[in-house]
C-alpha cells in the first residue's frame, strides 16, 4: 500500500466539494479518476500530491514516509529560454539527481526529444513539450504519478506515445492515478475506475 | 536549503539573462526616473544631495517592483510553481532563490543608476563613498528579502505590479529612508552625518523582514484549489 485516504472532505466556503472520501492506491495499479466538471477531481488529485490539505480526515502513508509524486497536467511546466536540456538539467540539479549531458539523454531519446535537446523549449509544438515534461515526471522515478488531463490539446503521435510511458510506468510498479474525460478510451489500460461525482467517490474495477 | 535556492537562483538569472525583458524594463523605468527629475534643474543648477539620493532611491524602488513581479512570473507561465512546490526542497529555498536572484539584478541596475545620478543630477560623491556603498548593499538584502515575498502574494493577480506597489512601498519606508539619509551624507562635502544609526536601522529591518519571509512565505506560496 502506497497511500490512504480515509473519510477526506474537502470546503469551499463551508460548501462540500466532496465528503468523506476513501481512496486506497497500491503500487502498479492504475486508477482512472472521472467525474462531471466541478466534481473535484483536481482538487482530489492535489490532494494526494500533498499540495493542499483536506478539509477533514487523513492521508495516510503506510510506509512511513511520503511517496515520491510525479504530477502532469495540461500545463508543461518548461521554462521557454531554456533549452529542452537545460529544462530537465534545472529540475533533476533540484531533486539532487545526477544532471550531466549522458544522464538525460537517454531520457530525452525515450521522448523522441535527443534531436532539439539544444533547442530553446519555447519552440516547442505542445506535443513537444508536454513529451518533456513527461521526460522530466519519469527522470524522477516516481512512485506515484498523478496526471490529470495530460493529453488535452496532443496530437496523435504524442498522445500515443504518452499512453505508451504511463502504461510502461504503471508496469514496472508505478501506482497511476489518472483524470480523464475520456474513460471509454482509457480504460483498457486502468485496473480500476473511481468516479468522483455528487461528492461522493465510487470505486469499481475496470472491464475493458 | 542553500543548494536549491542557488539553483533556483542560477536558473532565474539566466531566464533573464535568456529574455532581457524584464531587466532591461526595469533599467529603462529607473533610468527614465532620474533623467526626468534632471529636467527640473535649471541650466547650471545642482540638485540637492537629499534631493539626488531620493530620486536614486525611488529608481531603485520601482526598478525592484518589475524585478520581482518578472522573477515571480516565470513561475507562472507553465505551471512550473506546482514543479517547485512539488519539489523535496524546503519553500524557503524558493524564497531565498528569488530574493538572490533579485538582490544581484537589483544591484546590477543600481550601478547603471549611480553614474546617472551624478552626471543628471550634477553629484560627486565625498569621502564616505565606503559607506554609501555599504548602506546599498544592506538596503538591497532588505529589500529583496521583502520583493521576493510579496511578490508572491501577488502572483495570478491581473494588475499585480500596482497590487505589489501598494504592499511594498510602506513596508520598504524604513530601508528607503536609511538609504536617502546616507546617501545624502555620502553626496554632502565635508558631512560625517548620523548614518551609524541609520545603518543600523536598516540592518535591524534587514534582520525583520528575512525573520518575517523564512515564517510567511510557506503560508502564501501555495497552489489553489
Amino acid at each position: 500500500m502506497l497511500l490512504r485516504l480515509r473519510d477526506i472532505s474537502r470546503f469551499y466556503d463551508h460548501r462540500p466539494v466532496f465528503k468523506n472520501v476513501s481512496l486506497d492506491l497500491r503500487r502498479g495499479r492504475v486508477t482512472l479518476l472521472c467525474g462531471p466538471n466541478g466534481a473535484g477531481k483536481s482538487t482530489l488529485l492535489k490532494i494526494l500530491a500533498g499540495l493542499i490539505k483536506p478539509s477533514e480526515g487523513e492521508v495516510i502513508f503506510p510506509a512511513g514516509e511520503a511517496p515520491n509524486v510525479g504530477y502532469l497536467d495540461h500545463r508543461t511546466f518548461i521554462y521557454p529560454t531554456l533549452s529542452a536540456l537545460d529544462n530537465l538539467r534545472f529540475w533533476a540539479d533540484l531533486r539532487g539527481a545526477p544532471s550531466a549531458d549522458e544522464d538525460l539523454f537517454p531520457v530525452l531519446e525515450r521522448m523522441d526529444l535527443s534531436d532539439f535537446a539544444g533547442e530553446p523549449a519555447g519552440l516547442f509544438s505542445r506535443g513537444m513539450a508536454q513529451r518533456l515534461n513527461l521526460a522530466r515526471v519519469f527522470m524522477q522515478r516516481p512512485d506515484l504519478m498523478l496526471l490529470d488531463e495530460p493529453s488535452n490539446g496532443l496530437d496523435q503521435a504524442s498522445l500515443a506515445l504518452l499512453r505508451a510511458e504511463i502504461k510502461k510506468a504503471g508496469e514496472d510498479g508505478t501506482c497511476i492515478v489518472w483524470i480523464t474525460h475520456s474513460p471509454d478510451q482509457d480504460k483498457g489500460r486502468a485496473d480500476e475506475i473511481a468516479l468522483l461525482d455528487k461528492g461522493a467517490l465510487r470505486v469499481y474495477p475496470a472491464v475493458p | 536549503m542553500i543548494r536549491p535556492a542557488l539553483i533556483i537562483a542560477r536558473k532565474d538569472l539566466r531566464l533573464i539573462a535568456g529574455c532581457r525583458g524584464g531587466l532591461l524594463q526595469a533599467l529603462l523605468l529607473g533610468l527614465l526616473l532620474i533623467f526626468m527629475f534632471s529636467l527640473s534643474l535649471a541650466p547650471g543648477q545642482v540638485m540637492s544631495p537629499q534631493g539626488a539620493a531620493t530620486v536614486f532611491w525611488m529608481s531603485s524602488a520601482f526598478c525592484q517592483v518589475l524585478v520581482f513581479n518578472t522573477l515571480h512570473s516565470h513561475e507562472e507561465e507553465n505551471g512550473q510553481m506546482l514543479g517547485l512546490l512539488l519539489s523535496p526542497i524546503p519553500p524557503q529555498s524558493i524564497w531565498l532563490g528569488k530574493a538572490l536572484a533579485g538582490a544581484c539584478l537589483l544591484f546590477l541596475a543600481q550601478l547603471v543608476f549611480l553614474p546617472a545620478v551624478f552626471v543628471f543630477l550634477r553629484q560627486e560623491a565625498g569621502a564616505l563613498w565606503p559607506v554609501g556603498l555599504a548602506s546599498i548593499i544592506v538596503s538591497d538584502v532588505g529589500i529583496a528579502a521583502l520583493g521576493a515575498l510579496l511578490g508572491s502574494l501577488a502572483r495570478g493577480q491581473s494588475a499585480r505590479e500596482a497590487l505589489f506597489s501598494v504592499i511594498i512601498f510602506p513596508l520598504l519606508t524604513p530601508l528607503l529612508l536609511g538609504g536617502i539619509r546616507i546617501g545624502t551624507a555620502v553626496l554632502s562635502p565635508g558631512a560625517d552625518g548620523d548614518y551609524a544609526n541609520w545603518l543600523g536601522i536598516s540592518l535591524a529591518f534587514d534582520a525583520i523582514f528575512t525573520a518575517a519571509a523564512m515564517v510567511l512565505f510557506p503560508l502564501v506560496y501555495n497552489v489553489d484549489d
